[in-house]
């Protein structure tokens, strides 16, 4: 009787036709929630674009909207990288800038005129609601129930570790990179599981899309391979995984070489080399069958197989030999050190210093997936139950994913898909299990040894848990409980993922928001304050030098040439400017000089507490410089005989003289009573007579002192040296007697 | 830029009628005004020139080099003041001012009277040194004025000063008979450092030194400076062109020794050079000789059928191109073409953070016109992409500095400026390799598709069976 | 003969002096030779002042080291084989000592004067003295030094260092002696490993094909991946930390780091969770028995409720201000 409702609600949802128009609803509300909770930051502050490399990409796009798309394509930059310039086209990957360049002009087309600006900052929600989708379409290759396809649409919507990455504003690579990975994979599955030829060509296209948009393509190009590596291992080579697989690769690698940043390494460098390989492999194993289908004979075919696994092994060795004689490059910085964890620490500084290059801690996985993060066993688990081609490729998914999200922080991006469907798999099994209206009756006889037949067939390949049948869930109160905890779990899902998008992912880091005591919001602007001094009081081509976080904003926002900035391509610039910052000023004057730099800026948080300035950031700068030349920069300098790196009375003498020291903390303690001078950020107390400088001058300090701008002086009028010349304009009398200095030196002429 | 500056600077000068090419305002600081008469002759000759002279004294308030800003004067003529500094308007850091914002300063120094200590510390910072205690007497016992100065030996006589260096043009004793004789009366000596703005003009003779007449009357212990080391007339060009000139005595520039008759002491007579030689000084000084103006400047692609679009602001790698200078040099009154010296040359350098070429500037008599001269070169750019700069800095004694920097970029190959794949002559074979792989194709398709198997052939296999 | 006594200690006091007098060349030339019998030369107090001294017109390099197992010095007994690498190829390179190289070992037990003197705390220690005198003469006599700071080095490191400040002469290379034991212990291995292989091979092929197998490493190492073990292996964090009273915290404080034993509490955790859930999903509706399945449900359930909000309760300690949890863990 307690059933009939259900029943009623069951048979409303009966229709073929009423389901897909629900689902199709619920899609779209759930794309929907995906864009709108995207949207804090907008609401709180502006539409503006976030961070660093947005500003980059925000650039560059407009760039390519006012110059058109060839201009763009051979775009010679020579406002960063001062003097060397970028050859910007060839070492971007357009994807992101050409997509929202098409949604500008066919936006025009349809005369809704609307600001480039705009369109940026929304791209990333907009296609977050496309992933959702994606998202549905994999999961429902997965498993027959079609819920399971929308909770993982839902949770891909809402996850925080996909949020981070693609709030309103972080325009970067990863807010359409995530879209193509997902539905890549959705078209991976589709044309294995049909042999399609179509469907492949498909999922080349997306992605070479996908390879025009984030470095991160090396993902896919390793995971395929490694999909059909291991179903060749568990001997189910077949035409289908021949047919996809031969037409995405050789499809997916031509697209790839039509990228002028990508080029020739599909064929050259080591992370394109098993898909290669494995596209080999899968030729001689097509070989192979047709023989065997030809030939019969037990041993001949025994032998053929050995054949395979010898080549195999052959290609490998030939493959290991070919890069140690530097025919293949070997793996590229960033990628190997996700191998060798150690690597990047020692070799590269520069990829070590990114921040996002950390390894991560657990905290930061229960932040970004809270109960997917042990959902996600469960469903890998489930899909051990009937392991078919596609369940495979999840397991091999997951393996891999959480092994790069662990050694990577940024890498949680591609961990957090797969996690999605799984745990979706795991929730919507335990709903279908719990949420059933009709319990099954107490068991009789026949069902039950029919059960163990069904359990004889599936015990020879199945899980050990899955042998015996599914009878169903008999009291009604256990469904209750158990549905009713799931309920709690989700809407604790939902209550946590918004409250981290809006607490901790939601702020532009170019704006900084703080409380005041009583509670009401209070904005720090200095950026933007300082830039737009810069924008307003400097000359056009005025060279800015900055550390290179710094780069691509002032590129954007100050629309002035850069030294170095985030597009860490040239280390070697880079340790030029490490060491003007980190050298006392006679020896960064001539690297100012030759480099032409006008001004200086440098981030300083003390009066504020501010922790993300440049004399947190020191270390680095030091270090990289100290790997181009260990002979003029020694970090050890920078730290006191007790190990300690100070910047207060104790400071060693390499920090005191250092340039970097100087400009932060130049007519600081004018702010204080005499001796009173204290830095917040880092808790000391600064000592009584503040550093002087003689070859720059202060030019700009932002309202908070967050940002300090100095101007590198030219060369003396009367050619003293700046030392006497400050000396002179500060009204000290020059050495009076010439007999001090011994024998005068004749001049001659 | 600076050649607009100049443009400007000329057209004022015009303007106001005056000859020098920096404006005619000078100030003469004379301890009393009175005493303009001892050197009515040099200040006539000057006004002459066109100058507007105003005088001063060390002491009045009125006096102020700058207002609202701006320079004042364009000009300041030092004459020996006996006030020990030279009082709140005239400061070292104030003079320093003055001659950063290209004011020309003439300072005369006596051996009579101290020398201020604001003037001292001023060629401190300039990097010449005065005898201590701020006086000296330059003393020549081979060389002097037997009329004038037969016992005490402090006019000195020397013969018009030649040229610094071979390769610096003669400004100041260029046309001077032989028999004219410079004197020297009772002046002071300085010791230049080794600055390489300073220009040594008048180098006492080697058998000059220098004593304090009131310490060391008798005995002569440590000499401040003796011989070529000591400097009588001394110029200095700060790196913006301001001009700056020490004439170690003042009475050289008096009427009375303006073409007086001196006698040598080996007795014969002749007549002096000062009056000239004040001309010259004070006209270099003043930007009247020695002055370069760089007119205009211009690069073009050098190359056949290119669009000879003048001075754009990028180039690609390996393009050739000209770069052209204009420059003219100011004589008294007028501008004329300006030829560099035999032994020195122009020269232009392609640099990015380093010189990717350095190469001489020829003369190119085709752009050349009455009142300037054109030098060009033309080259190939490197094959390295980035921002370069054509830097011409021609810094030479004696001559106003020529520092031009003009801002290009150089891009790389624009994906369809190759040569196509059918030209290159190596990519042919996999041209060729193509076409026949797309033949070999649409052949065997084609023979798959008409080759249907014949039925009897089928049937007689069945047959054995 | 009460002067004798003077006369001796003078004698004394002027012994070390007189050693140092012998001129540049000739200890070098001792020394080299010395090397070339043993290389690198072992000294003590007298012999480092004697080879260290000036006037030298040679470079010596010295290592102040403590292989002594008192000390316990780690990184000085890691050292120790390439340092004798590379003086050892470096000598043989030059036998003429061209280079005019000396590379020398002080061991703290033969030098505790040295070590003295020099106000050395730590080991190991590598002083590269430039000549003072000779066409080589750097411009101050004091030693430059090599900090270890950044773990164990090679000798390429070191001989690129070396090389570095030896601009202008000749710098032979390092060769690694070829290392038989390793090869032959690695085909001993392989080869081993292969037959018993091939001979367990019946016995292995279902333990390869059991699919539970593969579900049970893949679902492990998914929970250490996502319990941060990858942290610790890069990071090497202590395995625990005593909080200040003596006892032990468990937990790291802070969003950004985290302990050995911590991320293993937060793998079980995960591990019962993933359990419950999974028997929940699987095992529970395929029982027959209703009574069995109604208690196995709420086992379960009660199991999944009460460590989610531990976990909760654990994360809320992580991170301060996060506002979520269920009970009991308030």
């Amino acid at each position: 009787m307690s059933a009939d409702p259900l029943q009623a609600l069951a048979s409303a949802g009966k229709g073929e036709n009423t389901r897909s128009l629900l689902r199709f609803i619920i899609l779209a509300l759930i794309a929907g929630a995906a864009i709108a909770s995207r949207l804090f930051s907008v609401i709180r502050f502006e539409s503006i674009i976030h961070e660093f490399d947005p500003w980059f990409n925000f650039r560059a796009t407009k760039y390519l909207v006012a110059n058109g798309f060839y201009n763009f394509w051979d775009w010679f930059d020579d406002r960063t990288w001062h003097p060397l310039g970028r050859v910007t086209g060839g070492t971007l990957y357009p994807g992101l800038m050409v997509t929202s360049g098409i949604i500008y002009h066919a936006l025009r087309a349809l005369a809704i005129p609307v600001d480039i600006r705009n369109i940026c900052v929304l791209l990333a929600p907009a296609f977050s609601g496309l992933t959702a989708i994606a998202a549905y379409l994999l999961t429902n290759e997965m498993t027959p129930n079609s819920s399971a396809g929308l909770l993982a649409a839902l949770f891909m919507g809402i996850a925080p570790g996909y949020i981070s990455r693609s709030v309103a504003g972080s325009y970067d690579n990863e807010a359409i990179a995530i879209f193509l990975l997902v539905f890549t994979f959705y078209l991976w599955i589709k044309a294995l599981k049909q042999g399609s030829m179509l469907w492949g060509a498909l999922c080349a296209l997306f992605y070479g899309y996908m390879v025009a948009s984030w470095g991160g393509y090396a993902f896919i190009t390793c995971l395929l391979p490694l999909h059909a590596f291991v179903l060749i291992c568990m001997g189910r080579y077949s035409t289908r995984l021949y047919v996809s697989y031969t037409t995405w690769y050789a499809l997916g690698t031509l697209a790839s070489m039509q990228i002028p940043f990508v080029g020739f390494l599909p064929v050259k460098t080591s992370e394109h080399m098993p898909a290669l390989g494995i596209f080999g492999f899968l030729q001689l194993l097509a070989f192979l069958d047709y023989i065997r289908s030809a030939i019969p004979g037990r041993q001949f075919q025994t032998f053929l197989w050995l054949f395979a696994g010898g080549t195999f092994g052959l290609g490998l060795l030939g493959l290991v030999l070919a890069t140690s004689a530097g025919v293949i490059a070997p793996w590229g910085g960033r990628f190997y050190s996700l191998w060798d964890t150690s690597y990047a620490k020692i070799h590269i500084p520069i990829i070590a210093s990114v921040s996002e290059h950390q390894p991560t801690a657990w905290p930061a996985f229960f932040f970004d997936l809270n109960m997917l993060i042990w959902l996600f066993p469960v469903g890998v688990y489930l899909c051990f139950q009937e392991l078919a081609d596609e369940h495979v490729f999840i397991v091999v998914y997951a393996l891999f994913g959480s092994y790069f999200a662990g050694v990577m922080v940024r890498l949680m991006l591609t961990l957090t898909p797969v996690v999605c469907v799984a745990a979706a798999i795991a929730v919507s099994t335990l709903l279908d299990t719990y949420l059933s209206a009709k319990s099954p009756s107490p068991p009789p006889a026949h069902a039950a040894d029919g059960g163990e037949g069904a359990g004889k067939k599936a015990a020879k390949a199945g899980l050990k848990s899955t042998t015996k049948p599914v009878v169903g869930i008999y009291g009604l109160w256990g469904k209750g409980m158990m549905v009713g905890a799931m309920a709690v779990y989700l809407l604790l899902f939902v209550l946590h993922c918004t409250w981290v998008t809006s607490n901790a992912y939601s702020s532009p880091s170019v704006v900084l928001a703080s409380k005041m005591p009583d509670g009401s919001q209070h904005i720090i602007d200095d950026y933007r304050e300082a830039y737009q001094w810069l924008r307003q009081n400097t000359r056009e081509d005025a060279k800015i030098m900055s550390w290179w976080d710094y780069g691509y904003q002032i590129g954007g926002m100050a629309d002035r040439p850069t030294l170095v900035d985030n597009n860490t391509w040239n280390n070697t610039h880079i340790a030029t400017v490490g060491k003007a910052m980190s050298s006392s000023e006679e020896v960064s004057y001539p690297i100012m000089r030759q480099h032409e730099v006008d001004y200086v800026l440098v981030v300083f948080g003390g009066l504020l507490g501010y922790s993300g300035d440049d004399i947190n950031k020191f270390l680095w700068m030091v270090r990289i410089a100290e790997g181009i030349w260990p002979d003029e920069v020694s970090e050890r300098a920078f730290f006191t005989p007790r190990g300690e790196y100070r910047v207060d009375g104790e400071a060693t003498d390499a920090m005191k003289n250092s340039l970097m020291y100087k400009m932060s903390y130049y007519n600081y303690n004018n702010l204080f009573p005499p001796g009173q001078a204290m830095d917040r950020m880092r808790n000391a107390r600064l000592p009584e007579v503040g550093p002087t400088l003689s070859t720059i001058e202060e030019a700009f300090t932002s309202e908070n002192w967050i940002i300090r701008i100095y101007k590198v002086k030219d060369l003396d009028n009367l050619g003293r040296d700046h030392m006497s010349a400050a000396a002179f304009d500060r009204g000290s009398k020059k050495k009076k007697a010439a007999k001090k200095r011994g024998p005068r030196q004749l001049r001659v002429d | 830029m600076r050649s607009f500056f100049s443009l400007l600077a000329c057209l004022f000068v015009a303007a106001v009628s005056a000859l020098s090419t920096s404006g005619n305002r000078l100030l003469v600081v004379l301890d009393d005004v009175a005493e303009k008469v001892n050197y009515s002759k040099f200040l006539a000759d000057l006004e002459s020139r066109g100058f507007q002279l105003s005088f001063e004294t060390p002491k009045s308030e009125s006096l102020a080099l700058f207002r609202l800003g701006e320079r004042a004067y364009d000009h300041i003529a030092f004459f020996p003041s006996k006030s020990k500094g030279l009082g709140p308007n005239l400061t070292p850091n104030i003079l320093v001012d003055f001659l950063n914002a290209n004011g020309n300063i003439l300072v005369t120094l006596s051996s009579g009277v101290a020398t201020p200590t604001s003037l001292v510390s001023l060629l401190n910072e300039l990097d010449i040194q005065l005898p201590v205690d701020r006086t000296g007497l330059v003393v020549d016992h081979f060389s002097y004025d037997a009329s004038s100065a037969a016992e005490t030996h402090d006019v000195i006589l020397l013969p018009p000063p030649g040229p610094v260096r071979p390769d610096v043009k003669d400004f100041f004793s260029a046309g001077a008979a032989a028999s004219e004789i410079l004197a020297f009366p009772r002046g002071v000596g300085a010791a230049l450092g080794a600055s390489e703005l300073l220009t040594p003009v008048l180098r006492a003779p080697s058998t000059a030194y220098s004593y304090n007449p009131k310490e060391q009357a008798e005995v002569v212990d440590d000499l401040f400076a003796a011989g070529s080391q000591l400097s009588l007339v001394s110029t200095s060009q700060a790196r913006n062109s301001a001009r700056f000139t020490l004439v170690g005595s003042a009475e050289m520039l008096q009427d009375k020794w303006f073409d007086a008759e001196v006698t040598t002491a080996d007795g014969q007579t002749a007549k002096t050079f000062n009056r000239e030689f004040a001309k010259r000084v004070s006209g270099w000084t003043f930007n009247e000789i020695g002055v370069l103006r760089v007119n205009w400047i211009e690069h073009h692609l050098d190359e056949a059928g290119a669009a000879n679009e003048s001075s754009p602001s990028i180039y690609r790698i390996k393009n050739d191109v000209k770069y052209t200078i204009s420059l003219s040099e100011y004589s008294w009154t007028h501008w004329t073409p300006f030829t560099t010296p035999a032994a020195d040359t122009l020269q232009l350098e392609f640099s990015m953070l380093s010189p990717f070429h350095r190469l001489a500037l020829n003369p190119d008599p085709a752009q050349s016109t009455g009142d300037a001269a054109a030098y060009t070169a033309a080259f190939k750019l490197p094959d390295q992409h980035g921002i370069f700069n054509f830097k011409v800095n021609y810094r030479r004694p004696l001559l106003s500095n020529v520092e031009e920097k003009t801002t290009v970029s150089v891009r790389h190959m624009a994906h369809d400026e190759w040569p196509r794949s059918f030209v290159i002559s190596g990519a042919w074979p996999w041209i060729g390799g193509v076409g026949v792989t797309v033949a070999g194709w649409l052949g065997f398709v084609a023979l798959w598709m008409y080759s249907a198997p014949v039925k009897g052939r089928a049937a007689a296999g069945k047959k054995t069976q | 003969m009460r002067w004798l006594p003077a006369f001796l200690s003078a004698a004394l006091l002027a012994a070390p002096s007189l050693a140092a007098k012998k001129s540049a060349e000739e200890r070098f030339t001792a020394f080299h030779t010395k090397s070339l019998s043993s290389t690198p030369v072992k000294l003590r107090d007298n012999t480092y002042r004697e080879l260290t001294g000036a006037p030298r017109d040679y470079t010596a390099a010295v290592l102040l080291t403590a292989m002594d197992a008192r000390f316990g010095c780690q990184l000085c007994r890691e050292f120790q084989p390439e340092w004798d690498l590379l003086s050892r190829s470096w000598t043989n390179g030059d036998k003429a000592g061209e280079s005019r190289l000396v590379f020398g070992t002080l061991d703290f037990s033969d030098g505790r004067d040295v070590f003295m003197s020099l106000g050395l705390q730590t080991a190991p220690i590598l002083l590269l003295f430039p000549p003072t005198v000779g066409p080589h003469a750097a411009a101050s006599p004091e030693p430059i030094r090599y900090d270890f700071t950044n773990g164990p080095q090679t000798a390429e490191q070191i001989h690129s260092w070396v090389a570095r400040h030896l601009a202008d002469r000749p710098h032979p290379p390092i060769k690694r002696p070829f290392n038989w034991m390793r090869w032959i212990s690695t085909f001993v291995v392989l080869s081993g490993g292969l037959t018993a292989s091939f001979v367990a091979w019946p016995y292995v092929l279902p333990v390869i094909q059991s699919r539970s197998v593969w579900a049970a490493i893949t679902l492990i190492s998914i929970l250490l991946f996502t319990s941060g073990h990858m942290f610790n292996h890069i990071r090497n964090v202590p395995y625990v930390a005593g909080d200040g009273r003596g006892g032990v915290s468990y937990f790291a404080s802070g969003f950004q780091n985290q302990y050995g034993l911590e991320t293993q509490i937060v793998a079980a955790i995960y591990g019962v969770l993933a359990l419950s859930g999974i028997s929940l999903a699987i095992k529970v509706p395929r029982m027959t028995d209703p009574r069995a399945q109604g208690i196995a449900i709420f086992a379960w359930g009660g199991i999944l409720f009460l460590v989610y909000s531990f976990l909760l309760s654990v994360f809320r300690g992580k991170n301060a201000g996060y506002p979520f949890s269920l009970p009991p863990f308030m």
